[in-house]
């Protein structure tokens, strides 16, 4: 037992603070503060105010569930692109039923348009074959024209407003919560910081959860009792943080979600290994559209209307955001909250040119060009890290040099 | 036309020691040899891919330095590969002057006229505007082979041309092979079924341990002698390997698996057999012969295949996760693409595979306790570098396969299926797994090994099976039965 744990990961210590681990976090601290220093350069009210903060993190939330989701789906090797119309077609759907038989149907309405949607993707992609690019491109035509039909092309109004009922009582009980949680978190990093070393030596083994925990758990109750105002977010983005750290805590800490990452790492060798690999691709396929379902709903509640055209080409900023995040899109690694840093990298931009009043028509082109930067940056990051560590194998003595294979083919970081 | 060829790989290994072979023009020579005797290191060598350490190399009365495959090409010196890549959306026409060069434009009428002569020469015709990746694996084969006479080589180097085909299939490649010396091109015939050796070529050139150890005319040549040049001094080898004693093993208990009536379509044709608890079954054939096609059936990872398989008794339904909750493992041929998730270290990739065992309610896993696991299983496989934290990527071969076997050391697994256990890793590491292999079963574990090498073979197996075609041909007991006698009948020459 002693030789394990001397051998631990946290021996790893900080290295996931390295700038290769984290270096998504670290940029979007350099767009924050770059639009500090230009807002205030210019006179205006600076950038990390309370209202613009709450204002990225609100227009984060949707496409961060919808991230968290398709982070989990990259990781098992699959991607979709019919998120975004799914997402409509559910708040129609859920609109209108809850118009005619009230909003517990309409829920349900809506969670089922999502969910059928998945498992008809995940269907075609792992039991039929087909590929997952050509289902999930035909799906996005196809729910959209449905969209179409089922809205009569014209916006749907919700006729009671109970949809915003459920956001203002979440509110009022904020501060409090995000307290409590932030004290958890400090507790439970120091439990861990101090709980890892060994009786015989002395002093913290950090590592970086438990610094993140800490780090994280002291920033929610400092910012909870300094600016009361920054916690009182709205419902979709308290439902969003609370899916991210599930969501993390479960491919963290759980079976399952070591076999998500075996399944998208080798599918073959998770197979071999007893592991139902069909069962695990299509329910991604399933629980991203679920929460497609459920952002529809949100997005129908936080208008209380939902067009035609709402939620469409939303697949786009949301892989993008998990590409930022640098999640692979060939499966096996990725981060959930890293991919809603992503989300937030974007809001934050969009953010920027608004309150610099340089208007949409940068913005794009901007966006376009941090993607295109970040995935250069991971696949060049992974091929110098996989010449480092594909040392030469010491070989002895044998007559069969075609035998030995090379294993490295590992694309773990690789991106696009 | 090769005189004293050496090669030694950077890696200090030594494939061809001193080779010498002389193919005379028009005639078709055959290559014949165990795998790891140098064959492919030899084919390489002659069509330009590796440069000879040393050694010369004479063409049509020359010595030459070949340059990269292009240049022994354009001297006449064409190969056929065991698995050509050939394009499968493109028509046989297309496929066959791929790489044709000249003409700016594509002039249909003069390249069907060149392909109709092809035609005649092998005495062989397929629809040219058909599209390759509709036709049958033979059919493709026979593309491939036009596709190297198409630059009218002096010499055709075939290797394994048949492999993977059918018995019908074969005699097509056959007849070609036959057609070609008319039309002046000489072959070099690379295979594992000596009777094709025997009837095909005119001389024979066999290869053990990177020597030749027999270089004859065909007509000379008796069926036991090739197979005593192919493996060497087979009694000798078998005592000398097998110093555990696999009598030791006998008093097998009662039967713990059973297989009765194993059938996917063509790959496992009616198999039946059973393993006793303590016993290990030996699977012995040549590649394409279908052994590692049973193992996957068995472990259900073959959808296709139908059959009853027990365990203990007890039916397992046909999918790898059931079997392995009923105790079956299977270690697979191909430890990179197969066996291991990349990027993962020693002790996640152990633990994969009982994972439930190793986590808090079966849910949430334990470091500590699956880091526990994975140190004994490094220690009792003596696995290097000898800690767990080790990404596999990083790796040798036999500790790479010592890790695919550390996720089967756990209290559930009762039979083991082993595809190639100790294939391309070195001799200490084979030892360890040889090893571990009998401590499995002293254990009560059953074993079913499929491994090439049928020396090794007869030292770990009690009972060996012989397999070909996907059926099982003959069984042996490992200690009444020789080398010399499974390689005859898994390269159907019934001796």
């Amino acid at each position: 037992m002693a030789p394990v744990s001397s051998r631990h990961p946290a021996r790893a210590g900080l290295s996931a603070f390295r700038l290769q681990r984290a270096g998504v976090v670290y940029a979007l601290i350099i767009v924050v503060l770059v639009f500090q220093a230009l807002t205030l350069s210019k006179g205006l009210p600076g950038f990390l105010s309370v209202t613009n903060v709450r204002n990225i993190i609100d227009q984060s939330a949707l496409d961060g569930i919808l991230v968290v989701s398709m982070t989990v789906l990259l990781i098992t090797g699959n991607f979709d692109l019919s998120v975004g119309a799914t997402a409509g077609l559910a708040g129609a759907t859920g609109l209108i039923v809850a118009n005619s038989h009230g909003i517990l149907l309409g829920t349900l309405a809506a969670l089922g348009v999502g969910v059928g949607v998945g498992v008809i993707n995940g269907v075609l992609v792992q039991v039929v074959g087909v590929n997952a690019f050509i289902v999930t491109l035909g799906m996005l035509t196809a729910v959209q024209g449905l969209l179409l039909i089922v809205t009569s092309a014209k916006t749907i109004l919700a006729t009671s407003g109970q949809f915003g009922s459920i956001g203002t009582t979440l509110q009022r009980f904020s501060p409090p919560v995000v307290i409590i949680v932030g004290a958890l978190l400090l507790v439970y990093a120091v439990a861990r910081a101090t709980g890892r070393t060994s009786p015989r030596r002395s002093g913290l083994s950090l590592d970086g959860t438990s610094v993140s925990a800490g780090v994280m758990g002291i920033l929610l109750v400092a910012g909870a009792l300094a600016l009361p105002d920054l916690t009182t977010e709205t419902t979709e983005s308290w439902i969003m943080l609370a899916y991210m750290v599930l969501a993390s805590l479960v491919l963290r800490f759980t079976v399952v979600g070591r076999r998500v990452y075996a399944v998208g790492g080798n599918g073959e060798a998770a197979r071999l290994s007893g592991i139902n690999v069909g069962r695990y691709k299509i329910g991604a396929f399933i629980l991203t559209g679920a929460s497609a379902g459920l952002v529809g709903l949100m997005y129908a509640g936080k208008f209380g209307a939902v067009e035609p055209t709402a939620l469409i080409n939303e697949e786009l900023p949301v892989l993008a955001a998990a590409i930022l995040g640098g999640t692979s899109l060939f499966g096996g690694s990725g981060y959930v909250l890293k991919s809603v840093v992503g989300v937030l990298i974007l809001a934050s931009l969009t953010e920027g040119f608004n309150v610099l009043n340089l208007g949409a028509n940068y913005q794009y082109l901007v966006q376009g060009i941090v993607i295109i930067a970040a995935a250069a940056v991971y696949t060049v990051a992974g091929q110098r890290r996989r010449a480092a560590t594909t040392a030469p194998e010491p070989s002895r003595g044998q007559t069969q040099p075609d035998g030995e294979l090379p294993a490295a083919k590992a694309t773990d970081e690789q991106v696009v | 036309m090769l005189d004293g060829v050496t090669k030694v790989f950077p890696n200090g290994t030594r494939a061809l020691r001193g080779v010498d072979l002389a193919v005379s023009a028009g005639t078709v020579h055959g290559l014949v040899g165990a795998n790891g005797a140098g064959k492919s290191t030899l084919i390489k060598i002659m069509s330009g891919a590796l440069p000879p350490t040393a050694g010369r190399i004479a063409w049509r009365g020359r010595e030459t330095r070949w340059h990269g495959p292009g240049m022994a090409l354009q001297a006449g010196i064409a190969t056929v590969h065991q698995h050509s890549p050939l394009v499968p959306t493109l028509s046989v026409l297309e496929n066959v002057f791929l790489s044709s060069r000249g003409a700016w434009m594509w002039k249909a009428a003069g390249k069907t006229a060149e392909l109709n002569r092809l035609f005649d020469a092998v005495g062989y015709a397929l629809p040219a505007d058909q599209l390759v990746g509709d036709l049958s694996i033979g059919d493709r084969q026979m593309v491939s082979i036009l596709q190297a006479l198409s630059q009218n080589p002096a010499l055709l180097i075939l290797d394994e041309p048949t492999a993977s085909l059918s018995v019908s299939e074969r005699e097509v490649v056959h007849a070609a092979v036959r057609n070609l010396p008319q039309s002046g091109t000489s072959v070099i015939y690379v295979s594992h079924l000596l009777d094709e050796i025997m009837s095909l070529t005119e001389v024979v050139t066999i290869l053990r341990d990177g020597r030749v150890t027999l270089d004859e005319p065909t007509a000379e040549l008796s069926k036991d002698r090739l197979i005593s040049a192919i493996v060497g001094k087979p009694l000798l080898r078998t005592e000398q390997s097998g110093q555990g004693q696999p009598a030791a093993n006998v008093q097998a208990g009662p039967p713990l698996l059973e297989v009765t009536g194993l059938n996917s379509p063509g790959r496992v044709a009616g198999v039946s057999f059973t393993v006793a608890a303590g016993e290990v079954v030996g699977l012995a054939g040549l590649l394409g012969s279908g052994r590692s096609e049973i193992l996957h059936a068995v472990f259900g990872s073959d959808a296709a295949a139908r059959g009853m398989v027990r365990v203990g008794g007890n039916p397992v339904r046909r999918s790898p996760a059931r079997a392995v909750r009923a105790g079956l493992a299977l270690v697979p041929e191909d430890r990179a693409k197969q066996g291991l998730i990349p990027g993962w270290e020693v002790w996640r990739n152990i633990t994969l595979a009982a994972l439930p065992e190793d986590s808090w309610r079966g849910m949430f896993p334990r470091q500590a306790a699956e880091l526990r696991r994975a140190q004994s299983a490094v220690e009792s496989l003596s696995i290097n570098p000898p800690t767990p934290m080790t990404v596999v990527d990083q790796l040798s071969g036999g500790n790479a396969q010592k890790t695919v076997f550390g996720k089967w050391l756990y209290g559930g697994v009762k039979v083991l299926l082993l595809d190639e256990p100790t294939a391309g890793i070195d001799v200490g590491a084979k030892r360890d797994i040889q090893l571990l292999i009998r401590q499995l079963t002293r254990n009560g574990n059953a074993v079913v090994v499929v491994d090439s090498e049928f020396g090794e073979l007869l030292a770990i197996a009690d009972r060996v099976l012989v397999v070909r075609q996907g059926r099982v041909i003959a069984e042996r007991d490992a200690r009444r039965t020789s080398e010399m006698e499974l390689v005859a009948l898994a390269s159907g020459l019934s001796a």
